[in-house]
């Protein structure tokens, strides 16, 4: 029992990885924007098929094309993204800017079925069925990469984020967009780079995504819905909100098999994306925050 | 003047309706019944969708779970010895039931939160159809009786389709010249300022919900005794929720007549465009293989130039006719 | 007099930021009830608590000497006290006339039963306030003073007992001010007690009974205009603003 639970907290922590790095790309552009990047689903399918014709197609190393090919790719898209539809509607209801990018996440979702049909598609690299074992936990090579690769990725984002001008007047642009424009910063540039960002990292997630599970062009949905789920557990403020929500959600849904059957699986992500918005409107971080106020008193 | 117009319109209102009553005497059995009771079902569910996203403001990406409850309400009912026509309310409410369960948690989120979570709902609750095969029969679906007499039996649905339809514009129309439609325009407009003028914003949005619950449910109810044939995949899937969304939009989100006039634009390009193939440089394009690139082109579209879509574009032209109009009747003065 | 509206120990934070800190507050019947302080002092804050916009941290409110602390904004509205917002937030595309109709058809007025006609209620309103003549117009397409006019109006069709305005004079030309300080001084004559919060000095100092100051979220001076005015604490607070009455 106990062995099981530890491979089962290991597989949890091994996604947990690629669920931050695509929540992230979701945390960033709210938190920069305020808009809820429906197009979010089209860049992480997207994603995975464009890895997929680099690595099947054009047989380049899986996590070459994953980490140096479509993270510059989809930042341009990102831009394109940014630039054509949402800068436009940025003044209006939120509720433009949703509706709108719903309408390019369809268009992407048609955009793969013409190109590669519905059919379901996998990617397997050399190292898929390779495994060595940790004490007596099994450890997937693959899987291993994989989550190595998104918190590397999130490191360097923190890196980034933390040393960097850009990367501070980004987050400066966050915290209080008038303020920032004030102090003397393009917030258009900033909103930009946000939005080309946040969907190379969508984009880098489909592809990390791929290298695990099958896809086809529906499959961005779900992930989508799990990203909003660590976002508001997390918060879009801090790498590690990001990064404990990821690991709930992931603990969350692998240990839920020990009661419901594995279809069900993605209601988990919904009920608990329901129960954090109406338990806690800010978030893990507010949580924090709260005890932290309460005790200063 | 205004006395007069105002009875033109209800002449043409009433000449339309009679003429849509008698489609099936004159043509029973026919391709246009058939299109006729679609397209009544289409404009139930474009209206009621914007009882809550177009009056209220709040946009449902998760409507399909009401046509479903109702499709799968009347089916298990039915084979399970109910009544058929009884049914059908039950169908309804239970859809307004389904509503009130989640909307009660969901509705307390604001604007795009509440978005959010109804792509939630609408997969959470595909996911349950599929898995709860004792009763929903799983991916395999139900397959209802076969009438006895098919061609009577869809000749009757016209008509039901044919008054839900009527149903739901009138009670659209009523809202909106009511003390419940006010308190839901002021909470589209302005959540925060509607509650501190005495509007209880959660139950009048909850309220909205399962009225437009009810609307779909019966529609999701009359749509599977005319197909006989039910299955998560149709009455769970997502496109249906994008079509619900995509026809207020079409016709004006938030207006009375745009919602229809969507619906039956949405029919027609659904049934008759979609269907077309085309022939260049010598492959075959399905026009319905790029249905989903139409549908959000055509909503990024409206979106960017005319948020208020048909309507909208319809005033706007009606506008710059009487400016027209006006400058040519200044010119003897002036000149 | 009796009171009507009363704060004991009202604390509000913000994370570690206390917007409010543990202010008392009393309130008489039919007064006009001066709320003034620096830019950031909690005013609006203290104003969103009464109205229900927020839970305090700590600290009880009460109407009447019914405690209301933690009832939803539409009640403590149909209760009889209704607040303006600071930054306006008319219903855009409703009319001046339908803006004020859901004060009407939804506030105290509509819940005792005392407005029975909605209509007419509101008409009467906007002929109060002035606004009747603009009745029809898109509140997006109205001015500013206007607008703040507009505030006023849907508060008061809901027929409150209370009315809090939140600087509903700030941003107005003098004649303006004067027009809606007479308007003030006729709605409480109507027998509603007024809270009001003004940066506009002349305004709040010449309508009001009694002024309460906040700084820093704390409460550092109450009394009456004239003794507000010279209090030391006040003045070194507004440091180099002039108070004169
Ligand atoms: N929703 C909020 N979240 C966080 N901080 C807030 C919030 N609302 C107000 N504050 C902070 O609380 C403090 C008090 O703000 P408040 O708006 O009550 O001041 P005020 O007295 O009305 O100021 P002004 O005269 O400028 O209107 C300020 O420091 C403000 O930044
Ligand atoms: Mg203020």
């Amino acid at each position: 029992m106990t062995l099981n639970l530890a491979i089962l907290f290991v597989s949890a922590v091994l996604v947990a990885g690629v669920y931050a790095t695509m929540s992230y790309g979701l945390a960033l552009i709210f938190g920069v924007m305020k808009v809820i990047n429906l197009s979010h689903a089209g860049a992480i399918m997207l994603g995975a098929y464009v890895a997929y014709v680099l690595i099947v197609g054009l047989k380049m190393n899986p996590f070459i094309a994953a980490v140096v090919v479509v993270p510059p790719l989809f930042f341009l898209l990102g831009i394109l993204l940014e630039r054509v539809f949402v800068r436009p509607v940025r003044k209006a209801p939120p509720i433009a800017s949703l509706l709108l990018l719903f309408g390019v996440w369809l268009m992407m979702q048609n955009i793969a079925y013409i190109i590669w049909t519905g059919e379901v598609r996998t990617i397997t690299t050399p190292y898929t069925m390779m495994r060595f074992n940790l004490g007596a936990v099994p450890i997937n090579v693959n899987r291993l990469a994989v989550f190595l690769v998104g918190v590397f990725t999130l490191l360097a984002l923190h890196q980034f984020m933390t040393r960097t001008y850009l990367g501070k007047a980004i987050r400066a642009t966050a915290q209080d967009s008038a303020a920032a424009k004030l102090a003397g910063i393009n917030t258009d540039q900033i909103d930009m780079v946000a939005f080309g960002l946040g969907t190379a990292l969508a984009g880098m997630a489909g592809a990390l995504t791929a290298l695990i599970y099958a896809f086809d062009p529906n499959f961005g949905g779900s992930y989508m819905l799990k990203s909003f789920c660590i976002v508001v557990l997390g918060g879009v403020e801090s790498f590690l909100g990001v990064a404990l929500g990821s690991l709930i959600l992931a603990l969350a849904e692998t240990l839920s098999v020990l009661w419901i059957r594995a279809g069900l699986q993605d209601f988990v992500s919904f009920v608990i994306l329901v129960l954090a918005l109406l338990v806690m409107p800010g978030g893990l971080p507010e949580l924090f925050q709260r005890r932290f106020a309460v005790r200063q008193r | 003047m205004k006395g007069t117009v105002r009875t033109g319109r209800i002449l043409l209102l009433l000449g339309v309706l009679i003429f849509l009553a008698l489609i099936p005497v004159v043509g029973r059995g026919t391709y246009y019944q058939h299109l006729g009771f679609l397209t009544f079902l289409f404009i139930t569910l474009s209206i009621a969708w914007n009882l809550v996203g177009g009056y209220a403001g709040q946009i449902s990406f998760g409507h399909v779970v009401f046509f479903g409850i109702g499709a799968y309400t009347t089916s298990i009912l039915w084979l399970r010895g109910i009544p058929q026509l009884l049914t059908i309310p039950l169908a309804g409410v239970a859809a307004a039931l389904y509503g009130l369960l989640w909307g009660w948690p969901c509705l307390r989120l604001r604007g795009p939160y509440f978005s959010i979570a109804t792509i939630g709902v609408g997969e959470a609750t595909r996911l349950l159809a599929l898995n709860l095969e004792n009763l929903t029969g799983g991916a395999g679906g139900l397959t209802l009786p076969t009438p006895e007499d098919i061609r009577l039996y869809l000749f009757g649905f016209y008509y039901m389709g044919f008054f839900l339809m009527l149903g739901s514009l009138l009670i659209s129309a009523a809202i909106r010249n009511s003390r419940f439609g006010l308190g839901l325009f002021a909470i589209r407009m302005d959540e925060d300022a509607a509650e501190a003028l005495g509007v209880n914003a959660l139950s009048y949005k909850i309220l909205a919900l399962m009225l437009s619950a009810f609307l779909v449910g019966v529609g999701g109810s009359l749509y599977a005794q005319y197909i006989l044939y039910i299955d998560p995949g149709t009455v769970f899937g997502f496109s249906m929720s994008v079509n619900m969304i995509l026809m207020p939009i079409i016709g004006g989100i938030g207006t009375l007549w745009g919602p229809v006039l969507g619906a039956v634009i949405f029919t027609v390009i659904q049934d008759r465009i979609m269907t077309l193939s085309l022939n260049l440089w010598g492959f075959t394009f399905k026009l319905v293989q790029f249905h989903l690139l139409v549908y959000g082109a055509l909503l990024v579209l409206i979106i960017l130039f005319e948020p208020r879509g048909l309507v909208g574009l319809a005033e706007r032209a009606y506008r710059s006719v009487q400016r027209w109009r006006q400058a040519k009747a200044m010119v003897p003065t002036t000149g | 007099m009796a009171g009507i509206l009363e704060g004991k120990g009202v604390t509000k934070y913000f994370g570690g930021l206390a917007a409010v800190h543990n202010v008392d507050f009393y309130v008489h019947e039919g007064e006009i009830f001066g709320l003034i302080g620096p830019n950031g002092a909690g005013k609006t804050t203290l104003f969103r608590i009464i109205a229900g916009i927020y839970a305090p941290t700590s600290g009880q409110i009460f109407f009447r000497g019914k405690e209301i602390t933690g009832r939803k904004p539409y009640e403590i509205c149909r209760m009889g006290i209704t607040t303006t917002h600071q930054v306006v937030r008319p219903f855009l595309d409703m009319t001046v006339l339908e803006n004020v109709l859901v004060g009407a058809a939804f506030g105290r007025g509509w819940v005792t039963g005392a407005t029975r006609d909605v209509r007419k209620e509101a008409m009467r309103v906007l002929e109060f306030t002035g606004l009747a003549p603009k009745a029809n117009v898109l509140a997006k397409n109205l001015t500013l003073p206007d607008r703040k006019r507009l505030e006023i109006a849907r508060a008061l069709a809901t027929r409150p007992v209370v009315l809090l305005l939140d600087e509903v004079i700030a941003g107005l030309n003098p004649t303006e001010t004067l027009q809606t300080m007479q308007l003030i001084r006729e709605i409480r004559n109507q027998g509603i007690t007024i809270v009001m919060v003004e940066h506009v000095m002349q305004a709040v100092m010449g309508v009001s009974d009694r002024i309460m100051v906040l700084n820093y979220g704390e409460k550092i001076a109450e009394g009456s205009p004239q003794e507000v005015a010279t209090n030391p604490q006040v003045i070194a607070a507004y440091l180099g603003t002039s108070l004169a009455v």
